[in-house]
């Protein structure tokens, strides 16, 4: 689904991204952990092709197609999805209008027929009502005066509907209280079908207690120093990120 | 004596017809204290060389098209700028009637400022004196339009009388086609405790709109303006609102959209003459090509107007580099226990929103659509009519 080789990414001219591999198949669920400051975030806006974000060497490959190639819109369309660790407002634009007018942009781009409004309301309202949110909350501007928590399921209702191929959660488990995440992680678990891949990316463990990740990767200075299975996970809970220098002396 | 007074105030274009006096007396005034220019503080920004390069036609121009509106209304079609009276049907509590030459003969437009209200006064076709009483239930629609080959200079006049407790929403819809100027003078009158809703649509080509729009507002008597200027190639609105009675209250709204070789400039004054008054602006400029907006707003709180409130906010939009925005508050206090607040921000399309968009499958050019609209829109947000939002929506979303 995923192949990314020798990855180098660098804002404003500094390298952040300093030759990173990740191979995420059909179906799985990667978290990427990481202190801060060591490319996480990076990681997930070069994937989502954000300006300023520079693909200096390597390759991206995402569902046969080379990444680099296109643009955001059309990253979009072909299947990614990055729930941002910061959702950006949008005043003025109606959340369920803003919600449609993206799943029928995809549709368009993917040659495939518009959703009427009926259908559109009735997936929406589903998602909606997996992750508790206040149905108002849709008739409101995208982000505008959501609480953090809000904010962060509303991302999830915007996965949901759009039903990507691969979605890559930044942070998504912050600021998040104790039910929150949970409703969060049986939103994505939702989601899980055999064939749609995640890549969470996370400071905590506790995320991941919900999750059951495939495949654990520890970033560093821009590169995956450490991968395993769940119990790096505890690893790294339990000891912090410490470890990470004793392995590299 | 200037180009403006040459092609539009010679005495021989004066109407010979019961005013004369009046019109005597206003051409006078007009002639002594010459039209503004950009030594004019407040025409500093707005220069009159598209009109003084203009000859007026005296042809009577063909007949303009009427505005269509999606929603039910009491329509009164000024075809270019002269309103038809023949198959006039107004509700019951609104009557339409000449102003009487008392009322013509006790104006007064001040200075140099007022020029273009003297040379109405001086010119009009006809001066209208609308009356209103009780709940008016459909929206009064005054629809000013022009035809395509309109290149003559127009001079609606009107007042507006709102009795108390009186309740409606008068609607301005200009549309333009042609190549002249129209110059509207209306001063309006809330009775205690009215309520007036006062909206104006406009779309303008080439023609010039000067418009000078006075309103007192009575105690306990709410006055909402909103307006969606759509550009033109010279509009300048003068709005004066003055808060006269304890209780008063006033809003201001607007939003302009210019683009290439169009200039939009609004003036507003909102005078807390007593306490207990209360007022909100909100206006947007959206500028892309070689357009330019001006927003002047102006909030005066008078000596012992205690106790007052007002909020004046201006949030603009330069969408290219060759555009031009000049958006100043202005707020004046002179009272006690008063809260007035006010903000002027210019800026460009925010990039994080246009990326979160876009992330979504939403193409760039969709995406900054949909970010100006949503930015033009937000003054919108005020009108309780959803029909009219509705139809402010859609004007918005051809536009953008």
């Amino acid at each position: 689904m995923l192949k990314i080789n020798n990855l180098k990414v660098a804002v404003n001219g500094k390298e952040i991204l300093k030759g990173l591999d990740l191979n995420v198949g059909p179906g799985e669920l990667h978290a990427i952990m990481g202190p801060n400051g060591s490319g996480k975030s990076t990681l997930g806006y070069a994937l989502a092709g954000r300006d300023g974000y520079e693909m200096t060497d390597g390759s991206v490959e995402f569902d046969g197609q080379d990444l680099s190639e296109l643009e955001p819109e059309e990253r979009a369309a072909a299947g990614l999805f990055l729930a941002f660790q910061y959702p950006v407002e949008i005043p003025g634009v109606n959340n369920a209008y803003f919600l449609r007018a993206a799943l029928n942009a995809q549709r368009k781009a993917r040659g495939e027929e518009e959703v009427d409004s009926m259908t559109f309301l009735k997936t929406v309202r589903e998602s909606i009502k997996t992750l508790k949110m206040d149905e108002a909350l849709l008739k409101r501007a995208v982000n505008e005066g959501f609480s953090g928590g809000e904010k962060k399921r509303n991302e999830i209702v915007q996965m949901a509907v759009l039903q990507p191929k691969l979605a890559i959660l930044d942070e998504t488990d912050s600021g998040l209280d104790i039910d929150a995440l949970k409703l969060v992680a049986e939103g994505i678990n939702g989601l899980r079908d055999g064939k749609r891949s995640f890549v969470v990316i996370t400071h905590y463990q506790r995320l991941l207690d919900y999750l059951t990740p495939d495949r654990v990767h520890v970033l560093s200075d821009g590169r995956i120093v450490e991968s395993g299975g769940q119990e790096l996970s505890q690893r790294l809970e339990a000891e912090g990120y410490a470890f990470l220098e004793e392995t590299a002396a | 004596m200037s180009a403006l007074i040459d092609s539009l105030a010679t005495e021989a274009r004066l109407p010979a017809d019961d005013h004369a006096a009046i019109r005597r007396r206003a051409h006078k005034a007009l002639l002594q204290h010459g039209f503004p220019d950009l030594k004019t503080e407040a025409w500093k920004y707005t220069s009159l060389r598209v009109l003084e390069k203009r000859a007026f036609s005296e042809q009577q121009a063909g007949a303009s098209a009427l505005p269509a509106l999606p929603f039910a209304a009491t329509l009164l079609h000024f075809d270019n700028g002269i309103l038809n009276v023949d198959d006039l049907d107004l509700p019951a509590g609104v009557s339409l009637q000449p102003q009487t030459e008392e009322q013509l003969a006790a104006v007064d437009h001040g200075d140099r400022a007022g020029a273009f209200a003297w040379l109405n006064l001086a010119r009009f076709e006809q001066a209208w004196h609308l009356q209103i009483e009780g709940h008016l239930e459909q929206p009064l629609v005054l629809a000013i339009s022009t035809a395509a080959d309109f290149q003559n200079d127009v001079h609606p006049r009107l007042l507006i009388e709102l009795a108390a407790g009186a309740r409606a929403e008068l609607i301005e819809v200009h549309e333009d086609r042609g190549e002249g100027l129209v110059n509207i003078v209306q001063d309006a009158a809330l009775g205690r405790a009215a309520f007036l809703r006062h909206l104006v649509s406009r779309q303008s080509a080439q023609s010039a709109w000067i418009q000078r729009s006075h309103v007192r507002v009575a105690r306990d008597a709410d006055y909402r303006f909103h307006t969606l200027d759509r550009g033109g190639r010279l509009t300048r609105h003068d709005l004066a609102v003055r808060l006269t009675e304890s209780g008063a209250h006033a809003e201001v709204d607007g939003t302009v959209l210019v683009n290439d070789r169009q200039h939009v400039d609004f003036h507003t004054a909102i005078d807390h003459e007593v306490g207990h008054t209360n007022s909100r602006e909100s206006f947007r400029i959206l500028a892309d090509g070689t357009g330019v907006g001006v927003f002047n707003g102006r909030i005066h709180i008078h000596r012992g107007a205690d106790d007052s409130h007002s909020d004046l906010n201006t949030a603009n939009l330069l969408l290219s580099e060759s555009a031009r925005i000049n958006a100043k508050p202005e707020l004046e206090i002179y009272a006690e226990e008063v809260t007035a607040s006010h903000g002027a921000t210019i800026g460009q399309l925010d990039d994080a929103a246009l990326f979160y968009m876009r992330s979504r499958g939403i193409p760039a050019d969709q995406a900054s659509a949909l970010l100006k609209q949503g930015f033009a829109a937000a003054p919108f947000e005020n009108i309780e009519s959803e029909s009219i939002r509705d139809w402010l929506m859609g004007e918005l979303a051809e536009l953008v």
